[in-house]
């Protein structure tokens, strides 16, 4: 019986010796993966950083419409997209400890992850694209509209941007499969209930003021369109 | 030599005769005037220039509506006419402010067809102009041949708030940067002398983004900027033949002048820099009297609200073009009453330079940025109808030159910011 006890502690130990051996290597690589990324990501933020700042990156952002002060309390696009870089680099290197480490549910988390990266990447660059574009169409109007005497230029403007926003953040959302048929669902019915809406508004509510503001746009042409101004 | 738009009846009519004067008339649906433009022309050739040998060059832009078929008609038995080729243009898709288009082709047509013709003057008219006389061709020609000058570039009589646009922007500017007080930069009408002719053709200005547009004042910039005698022939009253379909709304027209006169700038940054003062241009013809305008009712309270409404809403984004203490004065501007609305022409001239600044430097879209000016200028254009209501053509003549006084003045501010961009918004 005492034998029995002595192998059993001794397959023990050998399991818990050789489950050491074989955890050591992976933790050695998950350490060295995690230093090497944190070296680089600490090198990339700077590069990053430096070469958006050279690039005047902060400014022309800001031409562009991006404004990132609400963001971020560097205000700073600059500093933002190297530390966005520098959090992708150690979140890599973690990935890939975990594979290297073959524990076997961080290893299928880390390779659903990576999978999935591309279509998140997609999907920010989807909705940044549509944040441009919204901007810069809801400007457009508004200028558009104040010259023509528009009262309700910034209402304009501001439904304007809101429904490109969400258009972008709905095909962004249907990018990345986040809840693809409910969110095409509730897209359907906002937008379509906007149109609704507003059709049913001007229809029923406003159809003398449409009308007069209409009859007026096509009698009398804005404040100094009437002059030969060359 | 540069022969672009020249048609092969052009080029057998080259080898056989050199001529004196070539004038060149373009066209694009007129056909209610071109006739009488080109009977004009005819008469006023043969009344003063009835020695000089002269070809009558037309330049249709892709009428649909018979006009160069009423233009050979209408010098039928008398003489005939050269005519540059249609060609083809991108311009319909958005129609310029002197709604002809194609027009630089057109014009580059007759320029070169007046060189290849070894001419020694030419003359342009734009046939949808219902007052052209035989007299214009004399006033517009005659400096050319007896003074040599280079360019005669017309003046017209008009109601004081007429061509506000150029009188508030385009002549203040275009004076205090290339020293040349050319009442009329931005016409279809004007003589050239064979130098001045050939400049033209080899000026890079043909085939440039917004040519279609902004040709007329790009050859204006060219003689004022070179070595040529510049002259201004009165002409008396123009009146264009109304397109009431194609009339453009103010945004547009502002967007394809201004951003003509700015896009300029860059192209002859060395040139305007080095200019510190301005002359006077030599006038010839005569401006008539009298009170043959028409009335042209304007009520300065309705530019007031477009202007107010434009602050309230614009200023975020005249703040990425105008400094803090511009926006200051505007809000200053905002709140005072009506009638004694006034805008200040230091404040005027440092605003006009700004967004000049700013669409050199692309601050936000070129587009947004000349149609965000609309509320301004209708600001300014509300200030100075207060100011002259009332007051008779030697008044209004002071008021503009303070006004001119005022950008050239203002001239280093604009100097300075261009070669310090990071000052733009201090």
């Amino acid at each position: 019986m005492v034998e029995g006890i002595q192998r059993a502690l001794s397959i023990a130990g050998t399991r818990i010796v050789d489950g050491i051996a074989n955890f050591l290597p992976g933790a050695l690589v998950l350490l060295l993966l995690l230093t090497a990324s944190l070296i680089v990501a600490v090198i990339v933020r700077y590069a990053v950083f430096r070469a958006l700042t050279g690039l005047d990156f902060d400014r022309r952002a800001e031409e562009l419409g991006v404004s990132v002060a609400e963001w971020t309390p560097s205000r700073s696009a600059s500093k933002l997209v190297a530390s966005v870089t520098y959090w992708i680099i150690l979140l890599i290197g973690l990935m890939l400890g975990f594979a290297a480490l073959d524990a076997a549910l961080p290893s299928r988390f880390a390779t659903s992850v990576l999978e999935y990266l591309p279509h998140l990447v997609a999907a920010i660059t989807i909705f940044v694209l549509g944040g441009l574009i919204a901007r810069f169409l809801a400007r457009a109007v508004l200028i558009e509209a104040v010259n023509m005497g528009i009262r309700s230029a910034r209402l304009l403007s501001l439904a304007v941007k809101w429904v490109v926003l969400m258009v972008a953040a709905a095909m962004a959302l249907d990018h990345i499969g986040i809840g693809r048929t409910a969110l095409l669902l509730a897209f359907g019915i906002a937008f379509g209930g906007i149109v609704l809406a507003t059709a049913l508004a001007v229809g029923l509510g406003a159809k003398d003021m449409v009308s007069r503001s209409l009859e007026r746009q096509m009698r009398e042409p804005s404040p100094g369109d009437k002059l030969d101004h060359v | 030599m540069t022969s672009t738009g020249s048609s092969s009846s052009v080029a057998t009519e080259t080898r056989s005769a050199s001529v004196d004067i070539v004038v060149g008339v373009t066209s694009y649906n007129d056909a209610a005037t071109v006739g009488a433009v080109v009977a004009a022309v005819r008469d006023g050739l043969a009344r003063h220039f009835a020695g000089a040998a002269s070809r009558v060059v037309l330049a249709d832009c892709g009428s649909s509506d018979g006009s160069p078929a009423r233009a050979r008609d209408s010098l039928r038995g008398t003489a005939e006419i050269l005519e540059v080729p249609s060609p083809p243009t991108t311009d319909r898709l958005e129609m310029p402010y002197h709604r002809m288009p194609g027009k630089a082709r057109a014009l580059r047509g007759i320029l070169a067809t007046a060189q290849s013709l070894d001419a020694r003057a030419c003359v342009v008219l734009d046939a949808g102009i219902e007052t052209v006389t035989p007299q214009w061709v004399h006033w517009l020609i005659d400096p050319v041949l007896t003074h040599g000058f280079d360019l005669v570039a017309p003046l017209y009589r008009r109601h004081p708030y007429e061509g506000a646009l150029t009188k508030g922007i385009v002549y203040p500017m275009f004076r205090a940067l290339y020293g040349v007080r050319l009442r009329q930069p931005i016409t279809g009408e004007f003589a050239c002398s064979s130098r001045l002719l050939g400049h033209f053709l080899d000026e890079n200005v043909w085939d440039r983004d917004g040519a279609h547009a902004g040709i007329d004042l790009w050859l204006a910039s060219s003689a004022a900027s070179g070595d040529f005698r510049i002259g201004e022939a009165a002409l008396g009253v123009r009146h264009h033949h109304a397109h009431a379909d194609e009339t453009l709304d103010l945004g547009t027209l502002v967007t394809q002048v201004i951003g003509s006169l700015f896009a300029d700038l860059e192209n002859r940054v060395e040139r305007w820099q080095r200019v510190r003062s301005s002359v006077a241009v030599q006038p010839f013809g005569e401006l008539a009297t009298g009170n043959s305008l028409q009335p042209v009712s304007v009520d300065p309270e309705k530019l007031i609200e477009s202007y107010r409404l434009g602050y309230r809403e614009l200023r975020d984004i005249w703040t990425w073009v105008l400094p803090p203490r511009t926006i200051l004065d505007l809000r200053r501007l905002m709140n005072g009453p009506g009638a004694s609305f006034r805008l200040d022409d230091s404040l005027w001239a440092t605003i006009v330079y700004d967004f000049a600044l700013g669409y050199r430097l692309r601050v936000i879209a070129r587009e947004h940025l000349l149609r965000s000016l609309v509320p301004l200028y209708l600001a300014w254009l509300a200030s100075f109808i207060v100011e002259i209501r009332d007051r008779g053509e030697e008044d209004v003549e002071q008021r503009l030159e303070r006004l001119c006084a005022a950008f050239e003045e203002q001239k280093p501010y604009l100097i300075s910011k261009w070669r310090w961009p990071e000052r733009v918004r201090t």
